[in-house]
């Protein structure tokens, strides 16, 4: 090997943990924007025909398959979350607090290397005064694409929890 | 268990009233498992859950489990999902399909209609006979089904399913016949929700036309956030007219039917007809020509109570199931019912929307468990020990037995009662 190609390799290395950073970076502004109840500033991050999936089975293939913990596309996200700014949204009065966490980011480049697609780890704690504290936890799956100045935007976005198939107490705050 | 007397039951319900303690007292809650949910008949499944032989079906009646099955002869049973050796679980999945079931403890089997098949090492019980009924996991005293909604009563007396029903098995025929091909499946996976409070709290806001405007408002009202709860639909119902005025809902009607069934209706028919619904109604005319049609598509009954644990909807058909687990606990399932014969994009858009109204995430249910849970914390005080039902409306009795008044009025609970009160206080038949 010569000099030169290792030097080569050296930067598409770098290329690439500078990439992976990127892509981590944005994912956790993504779910800080939801920790932060700046659910409007979130759905913005979609595409326009973007959506957010959470299964209701572990195996789910597809949300045509069955029902799912939620299924919305952005006007159905529009709506729940203006539904969560109304001054009487009894079932979040008061509001859950959420702190979601992300690790074991893995990314790849697809097609033309517009399109990311994102695995990674999460945990979200919540919490409901005069509730107990919940964990949910399992796996993200992401579809980026980049938008306008090189920026990312979510094509989809799917949560697996580990417990999707458990018997839940109502979920404000997506996962 | 406390001893109540009948007396003391009676005691906690009055014509328009009913004592905080039917919601707070567990034993009254062990009472209503032994007297309710051991002599009613109660919903358990249905049977396009286990369409080959082999297939099981776990759920609960009351607080037992019970496994519904069938079997390898093409029959549906229903049997306890106890091993008879030393009592443990012997079914430990929800659904599935099996050969036998094998007890995991000492590996006794049993064939798929709960009957012992093998006992292991059987040469060790030189002094007993083993009779595959009496050592078999145990049959329910009875359950039948009517369009395959399987039915169990733990109790071999009273009467039987179709007299139970009573005009409840008229709206099973008319969900039956809204499907092209005759029949329903239960299929799409189930919503799972739970909330800590009485079980008889959801069986009555099932029936509650009051509430919706104000439980509901941030889903429903003008200012709240609209969403069409159905394809073809415009937006979502709303409660509030032009000058801020809650419109009633009391011209749904209430219809209050014997054993403790209740219903509300009906449907308007769907405003803009996409594709999908156009060709189903011309499935079903091709069928039943388009008179009956007609009939079949206006919905008198959408919301219908089986007393105590089970109520469906036809908007975006559903069934829910009502599962009790403590005195302040309880836990309803959801069950997608898909019209068989109907395009498949109409059941995809009915799954859609229930992830709207009826998952653990939903804009609707959501502030309804809301209420039972304060509704379990507010009675803990003694300021009040009484519950008020005393809304009412015009009401007529019909020689059914039915009655018949207005969507808001509280006769539906009250209704829900006295079959309580018949159930609780019946002579233990012995």
């Amino acid at each position: 090997m010569t000099k030169n190609n290792r030097s080569g390799d050296n930067q598409s290395a770098f290329g690439e943990l500078l990439f992976v950073r990127e892509v981590e970076q944005f994912l956790f502004y993504e779910v800080g924007l939801l920790d932060d109840r700046r659910f409007e500033d979130w759905t913005d991050l979609f595409t326009e025909d973007g959506y957010y999936w959470a299964p209701a089975e572990i195996n789910q293939p597809d949300p045509a398959s069955g029902v799912s913990l939620f299924f919305d596309d952005v006007p159905m996200m529009r709506i729940r979350f203006a539904r969560l700014r109304h001054p009487r949204v009894h079932s979040q009065i008061p509001p859950s607090r959420t702190s979601h966490s992300i690790s074991n980011v893995t990314a790849k480049r697809s097609g033309t290397g517009d399109r990311v697609e994102v695995e990674a780890r999460f945990q979200m704690l919540d919490y409901r005064p005069g509730h107990d504290q919940r964990a949910f936890g399992g796996k993200y799956e992401y579809v980026l694409s980049r938008g306008d100045g090189g920026r990312f935007r979510i094509a989809s976005k799917k949560a697996v929890i580990i417990n999707c198939d458990d018997v839940h107490l109502p979920v404000a705050v997506p996962f | 268990m406390a001893g109540y007397s009948n007396d003391h039951i009676a005691s906690l319900v009055r014509p328009d009233q009913v004592h905080r303690d039917v919601y707070e007292d567990p034993d009254l809650f062990d009472l209503e498992m032994d007297r309710i949910f051991g002599r009613s008949w109660v919903y358990v499944g249905h049977e396009s859950q286990v369409p080959e032989p082999g297939d099981f079906f776990c759920t609960r009646v009351g607080l037992q489990p019970v496994v519904m099955s069938r079997h390898s002869d093409g029959t549906v049973y229903v049997v306890y999902n106890r091993c008879a050796h030393r009592g443990v679980k012997v079914v430990n999945e929800e659904c599935g399909n099996v050969g036998r079931f094998m007890c995991m403890y000492h590996g006794w089997t049993y064939d798929t209609n709960g009957d012992l098949d093998f006992v292991t090492q059987s040469e060790g019980y030189p002094d007993l006979e083993f009779d595959k009924l009496e050592h078999g996991m145990g049959r329910v005293a009875r359950w039948e089904s009517h369009h395959g909604f399987v039915f169990a009563n733990l109790s071999p007396d009273g009467p039987g399913l179709r007299e139970w029903l009573g005009e409840n098995s008229d709206f099973l025929d008319d969900v039956a016949v809204s499907a092209p091909d005759g029949e329903v499946e239960v299929t799409g996976g189930v919503h799972r929700y739970l909330y800590h409070g009485n079980w008889k709290m959801q069986v009555e806001n099932l029936i509650d036309m009051y509430h919706p405007a104000y439980s509901h408002e941030s889903s429903s009202a003008k200012g709240g956030q609209q969403f069409s709860r159905r394809e073809g639909d415009k937006g979502g119902i709303q409660f509030f007219e032009k000058r801020g005025k809650v419109k009633s809902m009391d011209g749904l009607g209430t219809h209050a039917l014997p054993n403790g069934h209740t219903w509300q209706g009906g449907l308007p028919p769907v405003e803009n007809m996409s594709e999908d619904h156009r060709a189903y109604v011309a499935l079903l005319e091709e069928k039943h020509g388009p008179n009956r049609t007609r009939e079949i598509l206006i919905k008198k009954r959408h919301n219908v109570i089986f007393y105590p644990n089970m109520a469906m909807q036809e908007l975006n058909p559903h069934i829910r199931v009502i599962r009790p687990l403590a005195v302040d606990r309880t836990e309803i399932f959801i069950y997608p019912v898909k019209l068989k014969g109907a395009p498949e994009k109409m059941f995809r858009d009915q799954l859609i929307n229930l992830n709207r109204t009826h998952s653990p995430t939903s804009l609707v249910q959501t502030d309804d468990v809301e209420a039972f849970t304060r509704a379990q914390e507010g009675m803990m005080t003694s300021g009040n020990e009484w519950v008020l039902l005393a809304r009412t409306g015009p009401q007529e009795s019909l020689e059914s037995g039915r009655i018949r008044t207005t969507g808001t009025s509280e006769e539906g609970m009250r209704n829900h009662y006295r079959a309580w009160l018949e159930y609780m206080c019946a002579d233990r038949p012995e």
